[in-house]
C-alpha cells in the first residue's frame, strides 16, 4: 500500500497536472504536454525544470533531421511521490467526508 | 498539508483523473492496421477463390509472416498518438491478446461463411466471405478499442 506524503512540489496546480499526464505514460512529448495543457513554451519548461531539479523528471532530447523533440518521462521517485501526494488527498478528502458522517 | 482543505484536494484529484483521462484517450491501434488486416482478408479471398491450392497457401504464409512483423509494434494500443506512450498498467486489459484472439475468431467466421456462401451457389464464396470479414473489421477494430478506454476510464476513476 503506498504511503501517504503530500508534496509540495508536486501540488501546485500546473505542476500537478504535468505530473499526472506523465503518470499514466512512459513518456510524453513537450509540444504535446504544452498543448493539452495551454502553457507557453517558457512556462512548462519552468515547470518542468522544477520538477528535473527535484529528481521527479527526466528529459530526453532527440533531434532527427531539421526536428527536435524533448520527451519528459517521470523517474521511479517521481512516480512514487506521485502516488505518496494522491494518496495524501485522498486521506484529506476520506478525513473530512469521514467528519461530515459524524 | 493541514492547510489543503479537502475541497482543494477534491479540486486535486480532479486534476489528476484529467490528466489520466487525457492519456487514456490516446490508447489506440492506428487505422491503417485495420485496413492493413481487412485488404488482407479480401486479397487471400480472392486468390482462394481464383488461384491455385498452392497460391492460397503461399499467400496466406506471407500475410502471416508480414503480419507478424507489424502487429507487435501497434497491436498494443499503447502508441495511438506519436507525441506519448501510454503505460501498459493504464491500458490495462491485454489488448493485443483481445485483437488477435479476434483474428483468430474471425478466421473461423471466414470459413463457415465461404461454405455457407458456396452451399448457397454463390461465386466466388471465399473473397465474398473476405469482403463480409473485413467489414466486420473495420467497424469492429475501433469499437474494441473504444471499449478498452472505457474499461480504462472505470478502473482509473475507481
Amino acid at each position: 500500500m503506498t504511503e501517504a506524503r503530500f508534496d509540495e512540489i508536486i501540488h501546485p496546480g500546473t505542476r500537478l497536472s504535468i505530473v499526472s499526464l506523465l503518470a499514466a505514460a512512459d513518456w510524453v512529448e513537450f509540444a504535446y504536454i504544452r498543448d493539452e495543457l495551454g502553457l507557453s513554451d517558457s512556462a512548462l519548461s519552468k515547470q518542468l525544470s522544477t520538477l528535473q531539479e527535484a529528481g521527479y523528471v527526466d528529459l530526453d532530447r532527440e533531434t532527427r533531421g531539421q526536428r527536435r523533440r524533448m520527451r519528459a518521462l517521470l523517474t521511479p521517485e517521481g512516480r512514487a511521490a506521485f502516488r505518496g501526494h494522491v494518496a495524501a488527498l485522498r486521506a484529506i478528502v476520506a478525513a473530512a467526508d469521514a467528519r461530515e458522517t459524524f | 498539508m493541514g492547510e489543503v482543505s479537502a475541497n482543494e484536494a477534491r479540486a486535486a484529484l480532479v486534476a489528476v483523473e484529467q490528466g489520466r483521462r487525457s492519456v487514456v484517450e490516446r490508447i489506440a491501434v492506428p487505422a491503417w492496421y485495420w485496413w492493413f488486416v481487412a485488404a488482407g482478408w479480401v486479397a487471400l479471398g480472392a486468390v482462394a477463390d481464383l488461384g491455385p491450392a498452392w497460391a492460397t497457401t503461399v499467400a496466406t504464409v506471407a500475410f502471416g509472416a508480414l503480419h507478424s512483423s507489424v502487429a507487435p509494434r501497434v497491436v498494443h494500443g499503447r502508441r495511438g498518438s506519436a507525441a506519448l506512450s501510454v503505460r501498459a498498467d493504464v491500458v490495462g486489459r491485454p489488448v493485443a491478446a483481445a485483437v488477435l484472439g479476434g483474428l483468430v475468431l474471425l478466421a473461423g467466421v471466414t470459413v463457415a461463411a465461404a461454405f455457407a456462401l458456396s452451399a448457397d451457389g454463390c461465386g466466388h464464396p471465399a473473397t465474398w466471405a473476405g469482403v463480409f470479414v473485413a467489414v466486420i473489421v473495420l467497424l469492429g477494430g475501433p469499437m474494441l478499442l473504444s471499449r478498452v478506454r472505457r474499461a480504462a476510464q472505470v478502473a482509473g476513476a475507481r
